[in-house]
């Protein structure tokens, strides 16, 4: 049994899924849904398409050079059956994987702080350009307007520290608080 | 809208369903960008023998775009064409091959060695 990926999305294709085309060369071409077929047929480029994994890795969203990703080969020489080494290399993938989720995790941190900088800066310069282009008018003075705006100055406190749901606190928790 | 309406609302979609056949594919990029466009297979395929059932007796052939053109003149003008220059863009860039869309899912080939060293690293330093 062996788990294929498929060639438009690279997502993995489990043996009694999806579909495959073999070109009049004998390149077996796998496809875990019809939409990738699809895709497929419509002669597109899954570099140029961006929910594929080509395009995240061409275009530097995903780590592309790191030892965690030689790990999974495939590997053509049948291997005797070893209970001790089963064991390892199933002991083995699993650290690979944390180790792999935690470099993603860095990498991913990295890649938004060198672009929130970017967006702060096209924030500030929408905001200028917003400013510039509106032309202010002081609003005409009326007395009435003034006394009823002041009579009903309350002052409202908002709760900054409220706990939102779907963020996970430090117990990995999902907003249930304890007193 | 008037009459401009019929015309706009539908595209010429009829043959979309047939250009996509099987037996109307054409060659891909990197069918003719890996195998096609090697010197010597080029030469090969410039200089085919004749054959009746092909366009132009298989004389005049595009590499590029793996057509075949009845006449010199055609192929010339082809070769002057947007069709034409649009794919020389295309084969510019790297094709995209099955290999390509393994290493982009982590799954790697594995190079033969002369001694097969069967090692487990568990103990991973994570450098971070």
């Amino acid at each position: 049994m062996r788990i294929e990926k498929c060639y438009f999305c690279s997502t993995n294709v489990y043996p009694g899924h999806g579909s495959a085309f073999v070109r009049n060369d004998a390149k077996v071409f796998r496809f875990c849904t019809s939409k990738c077929h699809k895709n497929f047929k419509m002669k597109r480029n899954p570099r140029k398409v961006r929910w594929t994994k080509a395009f995240r890795k061409a275009a530097g969203k995903e780590m592309t050079i790191d030892s965690t990703i030689d790990f999974e080969k495939r590997r053509n020489v049948p291997v005797r059956y070893d209970r001790e080494l089963v064991q390892t290399t199933v002991k083995a993938m699993k650290r690979v994987g944390e180790i792999k989720a935690r470099r993603e995790r860095a990498f991913y941190k990295n890649r938004m702080a060198a672009s929130r900088e970017k967006q702060r800066a096209h924030r500030k310069k929408m905001l200028e350009q917003a400013k510039s282009s509106v032309t202010l008018h002081e609003p005409l003075a009326v007395e009435e307007a003034e006394s009823i705006n002041e009579s009903k100055k309350i002052k409202l406190t908002v709760n900054s520290k409220h706990k939102s749901a779907l963020v996970p606190g430090e117990g990995r928790s999902m907003g249930m608080d304890i007193d | 809208m008037g009459r401009l309406r019929r015309s706009r609302v539908h595209n010429a979609r009829r043959d979309v369903h047939r250009a996509s056949r099987t037996r109307v594919r054409t060659k891909d990029l990197d069918q003719i960008q890996l195998i096609d466009l090697d010197p010597k297979n080029r030469a090969a395929l410039e200089a085919q023998p004749i054959d009746f059932d092909k366009p132009g007796l298989a004389q005049h052939y595009c590499v590029e775009c793996a057509k075949y053109y009845e006449t010199d003149t055609a192929l010339h003008s082809h070769w002057r064409s947007k069709v034409h220059k649009r794919r020389l863009k295309q084969l510019k860039e790297p094709a995209y091959t099955i290999e390509e869309s393994e290493r982009a899912a982590g799954l790697g080939r594995e190079v033969r060695r002369a001694t097969a060293v069967v090692e487990v690293a568990v103990e991973m330093v994570d450098a971070m």
